[in-house]
Order: structure tokens, then C-alpha cells, then sequence
């Protein structure tokens, strides 16, 4: 007889729970919100598009867009910002899309695929909005010293190159490594188990 | 309104008929008392949040192991409010039958804590096993193929067997 035979003997005559519900506590805990993981991927999400979106306000637009007109870009922000909002929106729908399709009736494989779909939603809409910082900020600085160019000398414009790279970076250094943090302390235990579960059948 | 309050007290009794599943899961989950009721509270709403779209094309427990476990393994955080109570594993079994045998009590005892050392999949496997689930209904559940689910459970039974008797 298999050593686990015994165990699972005692298993089956285990007595039943002694601290069980009545009806009223169950109807009353069926009530409650959900403290899923999944609800503080759509918080937080939600938070990320509001945040990175009311940045924005912060910054005084009539002063930059002058600014942008010095320097000859004001075309370009125009129509990148109308494309930043198209973008925004269909990360929006895909972001809502995904969370909705989670459902605890999936198969675990399937549940947790969605999970990580719905977080890489928000994350790619990060990436994009760093992208997008990074290019601005390199189009910016490629245009003043295109403007400014007889003013200078070689030092100084390779000065001002390494400059903005060197800002660029650390800024998007910082914020990507707070993203991580965020969603990997969210995301440590689900992404452990998913490779759990999908070690076999990458091997088959 | 009539239609949602007959799904509702079909709900109340189907859940509290199969609660005794839903405590099992807990048990294996959670550690103390805070976090199996913590637990518990996630599936029942869980549980709820979909039993609309609960057929009745399968029994409502084989429909619950799946939802349970889901929401034990991928859905729940562990919440923030957790007290450290005394060990579980001491202190759940004091009420027995009287047919209930000792050395079961012993046994049960130190299956869970042997359990409690698994990872969450294997936890899951080992669960089904002793559930004594068919095979195609537990590679349905994880959603992975018959195949890759014996090979699993044979691993996770090797795991057990290791902690029960190194």
C-alpha cells in the first residue's frame, strides 16, 4: 500500500469544519468588495493613466507651447499630442477590456494569462509615455542647438548632448524602477505559480 | 428583482451545503485563523460574482473546486490586517466524533502541515488528489494537458511523500 494511501484515508474521514457559516454570515461575506489582486491592478492602472495624463497640469502650457514655437516645433507637439490622446484612448479600452474578460471560472492556466495580459497593457502604455518623454526631450535639444548653432562651439554642444542624455536616463531610470517595484511586489506570488504551471508545457 | 432573489437563495444553499470544500482550501492556504477567514471571504465573493454564469452543466462543487482554488492561488493577497493567531494545525481539530480514530487525527495533522510546505500549484494537485478528482477534471481545472497534469501530480506526490517521511 502507498505510503500516501494512509493519508489520504485520514483525509477522507477528516471531520467537518467546526467553525462553519450560517446562511446570513455567508449572504452578509457575499456582499463584501472584492480585495482581489486583480482590483489593485485596476486601480492602480487607472492611477497610472491619471497620473501621467494630469502631469500636465503642472506644467504651464501657453509658456512651453512659445517656447516650442522658438523654436519651430509647435507642429510637431500639435500633432503628436492628438496622436498621444488616440493612443491613450485605445490603451484605456484594451486596459478596461481585459480587466472585465478576468473571470474566476477560467482554467488557472487561462486566469492568470489574463492577469499578466491586463498588467502588460498598462505597462506598455508606460513604455510608450517614456518613449515619448525621451524623443521629445532629444527633439528638443536637437532643435535649440540646430537654433543656437553658430553661438557655440563643439564643447559646448557635446556638453549639452551629454547633458540631456544623461537626464533622460536617470529620469527614465527612476520611474521605470518604481514601476517595477509597484507591480512587481503586486505581482511576485502569481508570476512564481504561473511559471509553475507552464514549466511542463514549454518543455512539451 | 424575483429573479435575482431566486438566484440568490440558490446561491445561499448550494455555498453553504459545499462550504466544508471551501474551508478545506482555506486550511491548506492560509495558516491561521485571520487569513482563512480573509480567504474565505474572497471566494465567497468570488463564488457569487459568477455563479450567473453557473450553468448547472456540471455539479455546482466540481464548479466551486475550480473557483476556490482560482481564487486562492491567482486572486488573493494576503490582507494587511493579519494578526499572527496561534498555529492552526494545533488548535483546528479539537472537536472529533467519537468513531474518529486517533492515529487519523495524527495522521490529518501532519499531512496539513506537510501540505502547507508545497508551492500554491502543488498544493492545488495534491488538493484534487486527495479530493479523489479524475484526471480530466483536474487538468481542466489548472488548464494544462492529462498528460502534463500526471506528470505533475506524480512530482508533487514525490514532493509529499518526501516531507511526510524524509
Amino acid at each position: 500500500m502507498d505510503l500516501l494511501d494512509n493519508y489520504k484515508k485520514a483525509w477522507e474521514n477528516q471531520p467537518e469544519e467546526a467553525c462553519k457559516f450560517s446562511t446570513i454570515e455567508i449572504y452578509k461575506l457575499a456582499q463584501l468588495r472584492s480585495s482581489s489582486i486583480v482590483k489593485w491592478i485596476f486601480i492602480i492602472g487607472i492611477l497610472e493613466f491619471v497620473i501621467l495624463n494630469s502631469l500636465y497640469f503642472f506644467v504651464d502650457m501657453d509658456e512651453a507651447y512659445e517656447e516650442y514655437k522658438k523654436i519651430g516645433l509647435e507642429n510637431f507637439i500639435y500633432y503628436s499630442q492628438i496622436l498621444a490622446y488616440l493612443i491613450l484612448f485605445y490603451f484605456l479600452v484594451m486596459f478596461y477590456l481585459n480587466y472585465k474578460n478576468i473571470t474566476a471560472i477560467d482554467s488557472t492556466n487561462k486566469l492568470m494569462k489574463k492577469i499578466i495580459k491586463t498588467r502588460k497593457t498598462v505597462r506598455n502604455y508606460v513604455l510608450f509615455n517614456l518613449g515619448y518623454m525621451a524623443l521629445l526631450m532629444i527633439i528638443v535639444m536637437v532643435a535649440e542647438i540646430n537654433l543656437q548653432i553658430e553661438d557655440l562651439n563643439t564643447k559646448q554642444i557635446i556638453l549639452i548632448i551629454l547633458l540631456t542624455l544623461l537626464v533622460t536616463a536617470v529620469a527614465l531610470g527612476v520611474l521605470w524602477l518604481f514601476y517595477q517595484l509597484l507591480y512587481g511586489f503586486l505581482l511576485k506570488k502569481l508570476k512564481r505559480n504561473y511559471k509553475e504551471l507552464a514549466k511542463l508545457d514549454s518543455v512539451n | 428583482m424575483k429573479l435575482q432573489k431566486d438566484l440568490e437563495k440558490k446561491f445561499l444553499s448550494d455555498f453553504e451545503t459545499n462550504q466544508n470544500i471551501v474551508h478545506k482550501i482555506c486550511r491548506i492556504y492560509t495558516t491561521d485563523r485571520n487569513a482563512h477567514n480573509d480567504l474565505f471571504q474572497e471566494i465567497t465573493i468570488q463564488v457569487w460574482k459568477n455563479y450567473a454564469k453557473f450553468r448547472g452543466d456540471s455539479k455546482f462543487s466540481t464548479w466551486m473546486y475550480r473557483v476556490a482554488l482560482n481564487t486562492a492561488i491567482s486572486l488573493y493577497r494576503k490582507s494587511t490586517r493579519k494578526v499572527k493567531t496561534q498555529d492552526f494545525s494545533d488548535v483546528a481539530y479539537k472537536i472529533k466524533a467519537t468513531d474518529y480514530d486517533d492515529t487519523e487525527e495524527v495522521q490529518l495533522k501532519a499531512l496539513y502541515k506537510a501540505i502547507h510546505k508545497l508551492n500554491d500549484i502543488d498544493k492545488a494537485l495534491i488538493f484534487l488528489y486527495l479530493e479523489d478528482k479524475p484526471y480530466k477534471e483536474i487538468s481542466e481545472t489548472l488548464g494544462i494537458t492529462s498528460v502534463n497534469a500526471r506528470v505533475k501530480m506524480n512530482r508533487a506526490k514525490e514532493k509529499l511523500k518526501n516531507i511526510l517521511n524524509p
